[in-house]
Formats: structure tokens, sequence, C-alpha cells
């Protein structure tokens, strides 16, 4: 396990810090663009596992590189950095944009909009790269959507491994949670205070 | 179940004038939109489902996705054919649209009836098919009308560009004896990828193989419950009314007043009762209309068949009609019940009450625009008076000779 970090890595275990994949709502996060409907969710894993390129994959469709990949969490989270292990033989991406807490971004939204940070990418076959975010930017993060416009030239642009250092909060986003719709209203439903003690005003 | 936002693009374009396909092109593709869009929102409740059209004088679009059946229903009369059939820019209409649904939640469907010959190039229709795959929008293709390989080469390459894992399809229906909407029953199309399809699809699809016949109403139960079951309810209530009228008219031969209370009342009762019924299912004006219509000529039989039987009886017929009449309101029969054995009981009631002067100078006083002091209604009091007197005097003097 190669940590080009400038220091030992006796001391802390890096697998600890890219956990912010435990934090993913798995079942919502979605792809465009992908070849195999559902292997999106294969390049959320755990740090060790990161290099593994022999299971499932997210590729892109013949001939065209570029992909969209929406991530929702399932509390909001702060992002550090971005750790992304592509393909080999040009298949990696070259570019990555993001755009926070937006729903239902397709290909001609995200090629028009502003993105919240660009990144210019490398070939990371060793899985040791990765991309720092502007921290303050990043601070209550519903759902982030990572756009790869272009790779290094293959055919298809294949991802392995998608990798988030942060820390996870408890709150949650503007989850409208319970809602109970109701047909016809149920006195015993709307307990008024007058009825359980307190209250000053009644109607006579 | 699966959540789904529809866009339906129809062609209306000069070939849908064409009479092979019965009644015209044109009108089996119309039900076909109709059986689609009913299909989709009863599969799930939260589907929606918008229409555009593709000749014409361009393409438009006529409702944007919408779960209300009506409004499709609506925007599908008046249409006109005329001119050509744009295939390409029609689904890409339709793909915008789609990007604007308001669930986003939402799968993408774009469904094309495909009549006219394709004018595109195979290329464009790939490069058009590559886009919607990319965008994960699903396309159906109806292939009917005009038959030419070159049309069936081009639409087939247009779906093996968009298909991804087998939620795309084409569908190609020739003319002949069956309608284009019961070709499409048993196609993906409406069975919705082979999830087993909904209960609708199933159901129709067995009425279409099973034809019209076997049905007691000539309405298939699956394909409209409602009406179905208006039409046995209806049935029922009718039976159930001549029973009862043809008790009372029993009743009424041999009786009159307590029990042409018992009979009304029991009408209204079960008027109560059908009412009642009538309104659980949506076609309550019909019932309505069809009892009224049944109660007029009941009437009618049973006035016949009284003044046939027993003349003598006459006054009774006309108690019948207007408790029959009046059985939607039971007070109102109730109250007319009252009066009309009051005025059997005392014939006089009436002149006396008129009688009464002082009571009637009174009602006189209270009538707007009757001034007491007017020559001429002072007359004709005092006549009434007169006449009063008269029979007074003939009363007493019967009672002097008893």
């Amino acid at each position: 396990m190669a940590c080009l970090h400038d220091h030992s890595c006796e001391d802390h275990d890096c697998s600890s810090d890219w956990s912010l994949y435990k934090h993913i709502d798995l079942d919502k996060v979605s792809a465009l663009n992908e070849a195999t409907t559902g292997t999106v969710k294969s390049v959320f894993k755990a740090w060790e596992h990161r290099l593994n390129t022999s299971g499932e994959h997210l590729e892109s469709n013949e001939g065209d590189p570029e992909l969209l990949v929406f991530i929702p969490f399932t509390s909001d989270v702060k992002i550090k950095s971005i750790s992304i292990v592509g393909g080999a033989d040009g298949t990696s991406p070259s570019k990555m944009r993001a755009f926070i807490n937006r729903d239902g971004i397709d290909f001609s939204d995200a090629q028009s909009m502003q993105a919240i940070q660009e990144w210019d990418l490398a070939e990371n076959m060793q899985g040791v790269l990765e991309y720092q975010t502007r921290y303050s930017k990043f601070q209550s993060v519903g759902n982030i959507t990572l756009h790869f416009p272009d790779n290094f030239g293959g055919d298809t642009t294949k991802i392995h491994y998608i990798g988030l250092k942060g820390e996870a909060t408890q709150l949650k986003r503007d989850v409208v949670a319970t809602i109970v719709y109701e047909l016809m209203p149920n006195p015993s439903d709307h307990k008024t205070r007058a009825e359980t003690g307190g209250g000053f005003s009644h109607v006579e | 179940m699966v959540l789904e936002a529809t866009m339906i693009c129809i062609d209306n374009s000069e070939w849908m004038r064409n009479g092979d396909y019965s009644p015209s092109r044109f009108q089996a593709q119309a039900d076909a939109v109709n059986l689609i869009c009913g299909a989709k929102t009863q599969s799930n409740p939260e589907n929606t489902v918008g229409v555009l059209i593709m000749a014409g004088k361009g393409v438009r679009v006529l409702v944007t996705p919408t779960s209300d059946l009506g409004k499709i229903l609506a925007c599908m009369h008046g249409l006109e054919v005329g001119g050509e059939m744009n295939l390409a820019a029609g689904i890409q209409v339709a793909q915008l649209a789609l990007k604007h649904r308001q669930n986003k939640k939402q799968q993408q469907r774009i469904i094309v009836f495909a009549g006219s010959p394709v004018k595109h190039e195979k290329k464009m229709l790939e490069m058009i098919g590559r886009k919607l795959k990319k965008n994960s929008v699903a396309l159906d293709i109806v292939n009917f009308g005009e038959d030419d390989e070159e049309k069936t080469e081009k639409l087939e390459s247009l779906l093996a560009a968009v298909n991804n894992n087998d939620t795309s399809h084409i569908v190609h229906v020739p003319a002949g004896p069956n309608a284009l909407s019961d070709v499409l029953i048993s196609t993906p199309i409406f069975t919705g990828d082979g999830e087993g399809g909904s209960g609708f699809a199933a159901a129709a699809a067995a009425a279409a193989a099973g034809g019209v016949s076997g049905y007691d109403f000539g309405v298939d139960p699956n394909l409209d419950p409602e009406l179905a079951l208006a039409l046995r309810v209806s049935m029922e209530e009718e039976r159930a009314r001549q029973e009862a009228a043809a008790k009372k008219a029993a009743e009424d031969t041999s009786k009159q007043g307590g029990e042409q209370q018992a009979g009304s009342q029991e009408a209204s009762s079960q008027d109560a009762t059908m009412t009642e019924r009538a309104s659980a299912s949506t076609s309550e004006a019909e019932n309505k209309t069809t009892d009224l219509m049944d109660d007029e000529n009941a009437l009618l039989q049973q006035a016949l068949a009284m003044s046939m039987d027993e003349p003598a009886v006459g006054h009774d017929v006309k108690d019948t009609d207007m408790s029959e009449a009046s059985v939607d309101d039971p007070e109102l029969a109730l109250a007319l019940q009252l009066s009309v054995a009051d005025s059997t009981k005392d014939q006089a009631s009436q002149s006396e009450v008129l009688a009464d002067q002082s009571a009637v100078s009174d009602i006189l006083a209270s009538l707007p625009g009757v001034d007491l002091n007017d020559p001429s209604i002072k007359d004709l009091l005092a006549s009434m008076q007169n006449k009063s007197e008269k029979k007074n005097d003939d009363k007493s003097s019967n009672e002097e000779k008893k």
C-alpha cells in the first residue's frame, strides 16, 4: 500500500480517512452514459480495494468518453479531497467538474452550467493522487455530481474507484420525511391547545 | 410499476388519411394513444404522459407531461391531418419536453408513431438515437402505415442506437383486420418490459382475444368496469322498482290512503338506496335519467291498467301519480299524501277557509299590491260572504231536517 505522503504511514491508517463512502446513499447513485446500468455503484469502496481492477467498474459507452456521476449522501458531508483511479491505455478521465446539491443534471445542463470547481486529472494508476477541494465551498454537501467530459484518448472512459475524504455531519438536508395525506380531517389527530391544557383563547 | 414520464409523438401527416386501418389510420392511431395513456396512468398513478404532433404546420407540443387523462383525451379532439412528418425534430422536441419534467425521479420514455415515410438519413437517426441513450431516454417505435424497406431499416437502426438493455422496443403493425390498438396491447409497449404487465393490459388483451361476444351488456367489465357496474346496478334497480310498482298496483286496487303512503315511502326509501348506489359509480347522471324515464313509462302503464280495470278508482290514480312523481323527496310525498287524505275526508274544507272572512281579509292584506279598501275587492268579499251564508243555511237546514 503505497502512500506517497511525506511522512511514514505507520502512525495513521489511510483507509479511515477515505471512509466517506460509508455515507453515500448507494441505492440512489446514478450515472449517465454508462455502458451497463448499475455499474457505477461498484466504484465506491474502501481505500484498500481501490486498485482492485478485476471486479466491476464504470465504463462509458463506445466512442463517447463523457460520464456523469450523481452521488447523494445519507447526511450532509464536508468534502476535503477527491481521488480517482481510472483505466489504462488512455481510458482515464482527464478533467473533472463538480456540482453541489443539484438534482437531475444531464449532459446539456452540465456543459452549460458553471461548475463549483474543476480539476485537470492525471493518470492515477497507483491510486496515490488526490485532488483537494476549496473546502469552504464543500461545507454542507447533500449530493455531488461529477462530470468527466474527456479522457486521455481512449475509446471509452473507465473508472475503477472514486474516493472521497472528509467529514460527515449528522445533519440532513431539507428532507420532508413524513408527510401524511388526509382525505378528511380526523378530530383526534388535531388536538388543540385548549384540549391538552394551556393556551389563553378559546371560542365561546 | 416503473415511475415514468412518457411523451407520445403522433403522426398527423397526409398519409394518415388512408383507410387501410379501420376507420382511418389517424383514427386508429388516436385510439391507440388513448389506450396507452390509460395503461400508463393506471400502472403507476404518478406516471405522466404528454402528447405532441410531428406534422401539420410543424412539430407542436399539445400537452406537456401530465397525469390528468382528461386533458390528454381533450387535446386529441379536433386534430387536423396534413403536412409532412418530421421525425428527427419530433423526437428532439420530445426529449426536451421530458428534460423539463416536474418530477426528476421519473424515467424518460418516448413513444413514436411512424406512419409516413421517413425522409431523414440513417446516420442522422443513429446520432439522435445515441443522444437519447446517453441521456438514458427509452424509445418505443410503432411502425405502421406506409411500408417500405428503407423505412423499416432506418427505424431498426434507430432502435439499435437507442436500445440500452432492452428498454426500447419497435413494433411493426401491418394493415389488416385487427385494430392497431389490439395489436399493440400484447406488445412490450403496453406490458412494460416484461414486468408481468399491468392488470389493464393483460385484461384488455384477454378481451381483445375473446372478442366482444360473451359479455352481459356488450361491455367488457375489465375495459370499463364503471360502465359495466352502472349497467348492472340499473338493471337490478329497474327489476326491483318494477316489482315494487306491481306490488303497489295490487295494493292500490284493494286499499287507499295508508297503503299508498307506505307504498310511496317504500318507493322513496328504495330511491334513497338507488341514489346511494348511483353516487358510488361515476355515471350517476346516466342512472338518474334512465330511472326517471323508466318511472314515466311505468306511470303510464299503471295509469292505463288502472283506468281499464276500475274506472271508479280514477281518484286513486291521481294520487298514485302524485306520489310516484314526487318520490325524490319523501317529505314532499308525505305532505302530498296528507293533503290528499285531508281533502278526501272533508271536501268543503277549502271553501270553509275562504268563508272565514277575517282570515281572508288578513290573507289579502298580506298580499302585495292589494288594497283592502279597493271597491272591487270589497264586492268580492261581500259576494263570498253571501255564498258562505247560503251554504251555512243549507247545512243548518239539512241538520234540522235530520
